[in-house]
């Protein structure tokens, strides 16, 4: 697992502030440099101030931007430069409770847009940068100033914002329209069956209120990533699911159904929730064929290949984040493994998919 | 029954009949909201989703040109149902000329696409390969993409046709018209041509591959093939798919082909051919596709299966959507050049020396579209189908008879009613081959629904 904290040693008395390792060339203002290198510790100058990062090896932090926190004597990665998979949590809030929640919320919201902005002003040219929680919309005004001016800082910026998709209302659509092509929203829809739906996200009304939001994504010509978390709960409906999206949402770019995180309640309620693909796939098969008749992108995300039929591998995407993924023992021998989505740091073999075949 | 998306379902009499009094039951209310045939207010979730699938049915175009050249009218076969006068191959005057050449490649140059494909065209093209060499190079270095088809008769292959064919954005289409005997009466007349097309087209198929090589019939209807013997000389050949098209009403076919102005043999014909490939098709396990077919059922499914070009709508004629006579003349379709041909109507479009008539192409629009035509409105297939008013004005002399006496329409409604037949046939035979033609593991129960 690739740490995304890296402790660190700075002044305490020194504000957090955020910084671009530099990567040798021409260093700018923002850049720390390399000062000098002993056994399990880093040590930097930057203008905010020096600083040490302990236990990692320069080339693997280099270009990366960091936010240091003396207080804590910790330095979050903000943006890894070697990585496709950069993630700002904007908020641990959240109106919703979903069964599967890899990332339960909490009460406390701490605002972190000062270094966010600045982070991504520092960020690899043509970063699509992930905005996520929580629910980012809580904070709306705040979060779209941000976007508002990270996009005008940057021309080649882009984000990825995910939402419960609650928090939209018409004022918003000229905002939406404007940064149509930089905005790709993923946005949760898991039945196309009311109090399923509601259910599952256990907040009462979120299925109504979604579908209207959803309409002024549709207006405002957003581009929209649909995710379902398939689960016991919702396996079966997958068809209907996927007529209705065909039907009422043929604006949306794909479709994203996804496999089960076992971590937050998605730990907690694994045994309540998780479907094993790997044993039946006629749903999921059936959704996917429905998409294919209907000319609509449909993906399968954190899927191993092996748990798919080859007729709907071409659907496999390998869309867990570099941080937090693994491949099992078996794979060593697989040959699709440099294909495979593999398996959460926190995948257990002993309750997960029964069907893992190495091919 | 469909809405103008569209979105499609199976129903009885007695609902036509509710919907038509305005008496529809909450049963037929629930029904057409869950599946987004009606809204309840401007800008909700029904309304937006419509809009949309109502604004994908429709052809826009742009971003990449198809455009068929002429280098030739002359051809060393004198088929019986030959489209075009076409030229002996030692007559004179039938070529392009070096300035025709070089404002054909300026007219290129000038379309504001960077992809495209270029269809040559005869007569026979590979009789002037010079002419084919000089545009592919020119295309190659010109366009982002762009890719060949030389519509040939494959009776003539040497070492310089061998070198261009190699070339991997080069493809080849040609003519195969059954078994043997049927080949030999339709095109070559003698037994020896046919056995020279068929080594040449092995050894083609053999040299480039079947992905770059597609053949297909044409059906005269006073001798039409049977169908296994067509099927089966495909299958021979290692073909996958056929597109089986009536003796076009146009040019001078028409002359030695009369019974091709009505065609009403056509539909009976077309439904046999079905019904036999389907039957082999699960009988052999391998499946043969019908190109038109299984075009019209993808467009029935979904929106955006716009790849063929004369099935789409609107199908406004446009220069990136023209084909260029060998003497330089434009036009928007293969078959308005042939009418222009038989001096039945001038439908140029302009000229690759004075560039595109914009009047005439005004006045060409309005027909091109199907939307709006008062009876196509009323038709359940009209956001799947297309308008040919150029085969309207070949055929009647007009563009505005009523639609079910057009034969564009008669085919289409054909088509249509058998794909619509075939998607709720609920038949495993049937099944099988649908999904293999559309590349589905199963035919989803959602594909067909029905209010019952």
């Amino acid at each position: 697992m690739i740490p995304l904290r890296l402790r660190s040693k700075c002044d305490r008395s020194i504000e957090p502030f955020v910084v671009r390792i530099s990567s040798g060339e021409g260093p700018g203002v923002d850049d720390a440099t390399l000062t000098s290198e002993k056994p399990g510790l880093l040590s930097y100058r930057a203008e905010r101030g020096d600083f040490h990062i302990r236990d990692v090896a320069p080339a693997h932090i280099e270009g990366d931007v960091l936010l240091v926190d003396p207080q804590r004597q910790i330095a979050h990665r903000l943006i890894r430069a070697a990585s496709q998979h950069n993630t700002f949590l904007i908020t641990e809030q959240c109106d919703q409770l979903c069964m599967m929640c890899s990332q339960p919320p909490k009460a406390h919201h701490e605002d972190m847009f000062t270094h966010f902005r600045a982070a991504a002003r520092l960020a690899p040219p043509g970063a699509q940068i992930g905005l996520s929680g929580g629910e980012p919309l809580l904070h709306k005004e705040e979060l779209f100033g941000f976007i508002d001016a990270a996009l005008s800082a940057r021309e080649d910026l882009s984000f990825h914002i995910l939402t419960n998709g609650q928090h939209f209302d018409i004022g918003d659509l000229p905002w939406l329209r404007k940064h149509r092509s930089r905005l790709l929203w993923g946005v949760p829809i898991y039945s196309d069956d009311p109090a399923v739906h509601d259910e599952i996200v256990g907040k009462a009304g979120a299925f109504a209120r979604l579908s209207g939001n959803l309409a002024l994504l549709g207006l405002a010509g957003a581009s929209l990533e649909l995710r379902t978390v398939v689960m016991k709960q919702n396996a079966a409906g997958l068809v209907g699911l996927a007529d209705f999206i065909s039907r009422h949402l043929p604006f949306a770019t794909t479709w994203a159904i996804m496999q089960m995180e076992r971590i937050g309640y998605g730990r907690m309620n694994w045994c309540r929730c998780f479907f094993d693909s790997s044993v039946d796939f006629k749903d999921l098969g059936a959704a996917i064929d429905l998409m294919r008749a209907r000319r609509q992108s449909v993906m399968l995300y954190n899927f191993p290949l092996c748990t798919v039929p080859a007729a709907f591998r071409e659907h496999a995407a390998q869309s867990i984040s570099d941080w937090k993924q693994k491949y099992l023992p078996a794979c060593d021998t697989c040959r699709m493994q440099s294909r495979c989505a593999g398996f959460f740091e926190w995948y257990r073999e002993e309750d997960g998919f029964m069907e893992i075949h190495p091919q | 029954m469909a809405d103008d998306t569209g979105s499609y379902f199976l129903a009885d009499r007695a609902f036509v009949d509710r919907y038509a009094r305005d008496e529809l039951n909450r049963f037929d209310a629930d029904f057409l909201s869950q599946r987004g045939h009606t809204f309840q207010k401007t800008g909700d979730l029904a309304h937006t989703a419509f809009l949309t699938r109502w604004a994908q049915r429709q052809h826009i175009g742009g971003g990449s040109a198809y455009v068929i050249l002429i280098p030739t009218l002359r051809c060393d076969l004198k088929c019986s149902y030959c489209q075009v006068s076409r030229a002996p191959v030692a007559a004179k005057g039938f070529d392009w000329d070096e300035q025709t050449l070089e404002r054909i490649l300026t007219f290129l140059d000038d379309l504001p696409v960077d992809e495209i494909q270029i269809e040559f065209q005869g007569g026979e093209p590979f009789l002037r390969l010079d002419l084919l060499r000089a545009v592919a190079e020119y295309a190659r270095r010109r366009f982002r993409r762009v890719r060949f088809v030389v519509c040939t008769n494959l009776q003539t292959l040497d070492a310089d046709i061998l070198a261009f064919l190699a070339s991997e954005d080069v493809l080849i289409s040609t003519s195969l018209d059954g078994p043997h005997q049927v080949h030999t009466r339709n095109r070559t007349g003698t037994s020896e041509l046919t056995q020279v097309f068929h080594r040449n087209l092995a050894r083609v198929l053999d040299l480039i591959g079947p992905d770059r090589v597609s053949a297909l019939p044409t059906i005269d209807m006073e001798h039409p093939p049977v169908p296994e013997e067509l099927i089966s000389a495909y299958e021979d050949f290692g073909f996958t798919s056929i597109f089986l098209r009536p003796v076009n009403y146009q040019g001078f076919a028409r002359k030695s082909h009369p019974s091709a102005r009505a065609s009403e043999s056509w539909p009976g014909y077309y439904r046999d051919f079905i019904d036999t490939l389907i039957v082999r098709n699960a009988r052999s396990g391998r499946v043969m596709e019908e190109f038109y077919l299984a075009h019209c059922l993808r467009r029935i499914l979904a929106p955006g299966a716009d790849n063929h070009t004369d099935l789409r709508n609107p199908n406004i004629p446009t220069g990136e959507n023209a084909v260029i006579d060998f003497d330089g003349l434009i036009y928007p379709s293969d078959e308005a050049r042939m009418l222009a041909r038989v001096r039945q109507v001038d439908l140029s479009i302009g000229n690759v020396a004075d560039g595109l008539d914009h009047e005439k192409l005004a006045l060409l629009a309005p027909s091109h579209v199907n939307n709006f035509d008062p009876d196509c409105i009323h038709c359940p297939y009209q956001p799947f189908c297309g308008t040919d008013p150029i085969d309207d004005l070949s055929r009647n002399g007009r563009i505005d008879v009523p639609r079910h006496e057009s034969w564009f329409c008669q085919r289409h409604l054909a088509v249509f009613d058998l794909a619509i037949e075939l998607l709720y046939s609920g038949d495993p035979a049937v099944d099988f081959t649908l999904c293999r033609w559309l590349g589905l593991e199963t035919l989803p129960d959602a594909l067909r629904p029905v209010l019952s």
